[in-house]
């Protein structure tokens, strides 16, 4: 019997040589000889697996992975080929699940965590996509995820010290529920600030703010308190928010923040803190590109929280699952929290309203107007927004247009969505009885455009984009007197060098292209 | 024991440069696994893909890398190969291996950049058969020279060496066998702007007088007298890093103007933007669906910032000057 093992193993050792020099069909003939001898090694079956990946049979490799457990279930290289061989194969769901198993197994494997993020990523963006291929608007993407993928896998389970109010929430959040939410007690070495009795103050967001000033992160707790209790309130909105500003009052409208902090910090210097009586309207885009997007969405939110009626946030192209892959903010999240945090602010997002009317004259949106005409406010409020975008229609166009300078509609130069000119602006104000709207969406130099005859105002509050464009960044004043748009422009100010990650979009490295 | 020598500005930034050589294959390996070019050996030099970058550093890059090949690999179709490469800064380049694949090498191929990055070079190159193997099936003997800061064998030559010292650069490059009457190209990738403008003069002279048929590629910044060169500039002297030779980054004019007047006949450069409009389109459509680009303003004020120049002289008329996009 020794002798046959001897034998075997001299195959497989010369097998192995083969592969080393990529010769993947002598490879796969000597670890076959081996089997031959000793047909129940997992580790034969999960070499030969490995040489069919390389020359792409991935039909015999996972056959052969799936031989490498029967023959022992615990050798974790067996699972890592079965996934491989899935991965190749499309079958991403089946995939996820090995991964899971090699992370349970082994949770200080960065290797491992990594690659199952990515087989997640890429299950949710499948998920995604049939989603926008059905009809079924009520379907969204938390319907279509395997929830049972990520109920059992937890990073850092948690407990949320939840106050009777937030058990209501909790239980709204169905969906969330599921999603392993253990309370948890803050630990005793957290000296930042706390909401206080699981309620924002205005006390707690200047220590929050100053705390995110420093670089420091807010404890979990409060972070998914906060997302708990806004994704609530946002809920409760129509997609269509109507608001009156009162003869003696003003409303601030800022356009596109994306992850600037220190400059959202700057407009709250220039222009004072939100309160009842300095309201403020937020245009979209509060996350991606820039480095500090955590800071800035729990900032807004808290607002949200602090001053309900007087805090307004209106969803942008980039309050989407797809956006924030690309450009930055799941990557933030899951390297400042977790995968399952960035799950929550993706439904949060869900509930952010698409557009916002103001005494009835001014219409806010963050792209701009319509592919077709014809479309009233009515049809505003009744869109169904607790889901991603679809990739054409009203929704997509409040989301993504952008105006143009002709008559007439074009394609859209981003390939979502169209260009509208003042012709189509013209018809849309005079059906719906408004005078103008204001949307963000394009960076300007100047901060702001007006254009359309003064029908289509753009502003955009992200001052030196990205750390590359070197434009101002402004915002608007709106009084109930006149509704008449007072211009306010401001500079970028120096921010924390962040190590240039994934999260930090930031183009600063480019100077080494 | 040598007493220790201060550690000057000079010496951060020239750290500071060298670590640009991370940062650009970084980028690359990122732009790679996701399809955008191939480049099997990048593996071996980063293992992993790293984090994700923005999909503007992606084309970014699949501009610079196909730009350039595409006058590279003419001017090595026009000599038929029977010419030298000099890649000045080379970093942790992988042209060699790409053209040994793709029965393109010139007779030799040399690389030059600081010891540092020479030495880490070396190491991966000892320790990965899939790039030694290249190597030594291109030489006669059985072993390469490997030295600390050296590598030679017949095809392939890796120097340590600061281009800013020009007799020592011709030296080692003679030493090795560099022949000045062979058609020689020399490829420069964000290099000369990182040496002051009388530094980079001088290499650039040393070039033309060197060799009587000779061309210069160099991929740098251009346009940079506007406000986003002025951000860049801020933005990297955050990072310690001057770009001490921006002064003939000012426009395609400039970057010409520096190689016609240290002796090179003719000089042509294009930008980026320019370049990617003119890059082969149907290679251009299939990356740009890789990754969506949810707006076009960043992209293109980059690639308006940077630019392929490059020069020649052609004692032996090859029509070197016609290599053109």
């Amino acid at each position: 019997m020794a002798e046959v093992t001897n034998e075997a193993e001299l195959l497989k050792e010369k097998a192995n040589k083969f592969f080393k020099e990529k010769d993947y069909e002598n490879a796969i003939k000597y670890y076959t000889e081996a089997l031959e001898l000793n047909p129940s090694n997992a580790i034969y079956y999960s070499n030969r697996s490995l040489a069919y990946l390389r020359t792409e049979c991935y039909g015999y490799a996972l056959a052969d992975a799936t031989k490498a457990l029967e023959a022992d279930k615990n050798y974790i290289k067996g699972y890592y080929r079965r996934a491989t061989s899935n991965m190749a194969l499309g079958k991403f769901k089946a995939a996820l699940k090995d991964y899971e198993t090699v992370v349970k197994v082994r949770p200080n494997d960065k290797d491992a965590r990594m690659k199952w993020q990515e087989c997640n990523k890429i299950v949710k963006q499948k998920a995604f996509e049939r989603a926008i291929a059905s009809d079924d608007k009520k379907k969204s993407v938390v319907d279509s995820l395997d929830i049972e993928s990520m109920s059992t896998f937890s990073v850092l389970p948690f407990i949320l010290n939840s106050t009777c109010a937030d058990f209501a929430a909790l239980q709204v959040n169905n969906k969330f529920v599921l999603n392993v939410i253990v309370v948890a007690a803050i630990e005793d070495d957290y000296v930042g600030p706390k909401l206080e009795d699981g309620k924002v103050t205005l006390q707690f967001m200047k220590d929050m703010m100053n705390w995110f000033k420093d670089q420091k992160k807010l404890h979990r707790k409060c972070a998914y308190q906060i997302l708990v209790q806004v994704k609530d309130v946002l809920s409760k909105l129509p997609s269509l928010v109507e608001i009156t500003i009162k003869e003696t009052e003003k409303l601030t409208i800022c356009g596109d923040t994306h992850g600037q902090y220190y400059d959202l910090l700057n407009i709250f210097e220039l222009n004072g803190l939100p309160s009842e009586t300095n309201p403020y309207l937020f245009n979209g885009d509060f996350v991606d590109r820039g480095s500090f997007s955590v800071e800035v969405i729990l900032t807004l939110f808290g607002f949200k929280l602090l001053y309900p009626d007087h805090f307004h946030l209106l969803r942008g192209n980039h309050e989407t699952d797809n956006m924030n892959q690309m450009y930055g903010f799941e990557g933030e999240v899951k390297a400042k929290y977790t995968a399952q945090m960035f799950q929550l602010f993706s439904e949060v997002f869900q509930w952010l309203p698409l557009a916002q009317c103001i005494n009835s004259k001014v219409l806010v949106m963050h792209g701009g107007l319509f592919s077709e005409d014809g479309v009233t406010l009515e049809d505003l409020r009744k869109i169904d927004r607790n889901r991603q975008p679809p990739d054409s229609g009203p929704m997509c166009d409040l989301l993504w247009s952008d105006p143009q300078p002709r008559n007439g509609r074009s394609i859209s130069k981003r390939g979502v969505s169209c260009q509208f000119g003042p012709d189509v602006t013209q018809r849309f104000l005079e059906q719906n009885k408004l005078d103008y709207i204001v949307r963000s969406h394009e960076v300007k130099s100047e901060g702001y455009e007006v254009t359309h005859s003064e029908k289509v105002i753009t502003v955009f509050s992200a001052p030196n984009y990205c750390d590359q464009m070197g434009n101002k960044g402004a915002y608007i004043h709106l009084r109930g007197s006149d509704l008449k748009p007072e211009f306010h422009q401001f500079t970028a100010v120096p921010h924390p060098n962040v190590k240039p990650m994934a999260y930090a979009n930031t183009l600063m490295q480019l100077g080494m292209m | 024991m040598a007493a220790r020598q201060p550690f000057t500005d000079t010496d951060t930034a020239d750290e500071a440069v060298r670590a640009t050589c991370d940062d650009a294959t970084i980028c690359k390996r990122f732009a790679t696994s996701k399809g955008y070019w191939k480049d099997s050996c990048l593996q071996y030099f980063v293992r992993n893909v790293g984090e994700r970058k923005a999909p503007e550093i992606n084309r970014g890059y699949y501009a610079r890398v196909k730009g350039v090949n595409l006058l590279l690999d003419a001017f090595l179709r026009k000599t038929e190969c029977q010419c030298q490469v000099i890649n000045l800064g080379a970093g942790l380049d992988t042209t060699f291996w790409r053209l040994k694949e793709q029965n393109l090498l010139p007779k030799k191929f040399f690389e030059v950049d600081f010891p540092t990055v020479v030495a880490r070079k070396i190491h991966y190159i000892k320790t990965k058969p899939p790039l030694s193997k290249p190597i030594i099936d291109m030489h006669s003997a059985d072993s390469l020279l490997l030295e600390p800061h050296v590598l030679d064998s017949d095809r392939y030559c890796i120097i340590g060496a600061d281009l800013r010292d020009i007799s020592n650069l011709d030296d080692k490059l003679k030493k090795f066998q560099l022949n000045t009457e062979l058609p020689t190209l020399f490829l420069a990738e964000c290099v000369l702007v990182y040496m002051n403008p009388s530094q980079s003069c001088n290499l650039v002279h040393w070039a033309a007088e060197t060799f009587h048929t000779a061309m210069f590629i160099n991929y740098e910044q251009v346009n940079m007298s506007d406000r986003f060169g002025q951000v860049m500039v801020e933005n990297l002297q955050r990072r310690q890093c001057s770009l001490a030779g921006v002064e003939a980054c000012q426009s395609l004019d400039s970057q010409k103007e520096r190689f016609l007047a240290a002796g090179w006949e003719q000089a042509n450069a294009l930008d980026m933007m320019t370049v990617y409009s003119i890059l082969p389109q149907d290679d251009v459509a299939r990356i740009e669906q890789l990754e969506f680009l949810d707006e076009r303003e960043l992209l293109q004020q980059l690639l308006q910032h940077y630019c392929i120049c490059w020069a020649t002289k052609d004692k032996l008329n090859l029509g070197l000057s016609q290599l053109a996009f």
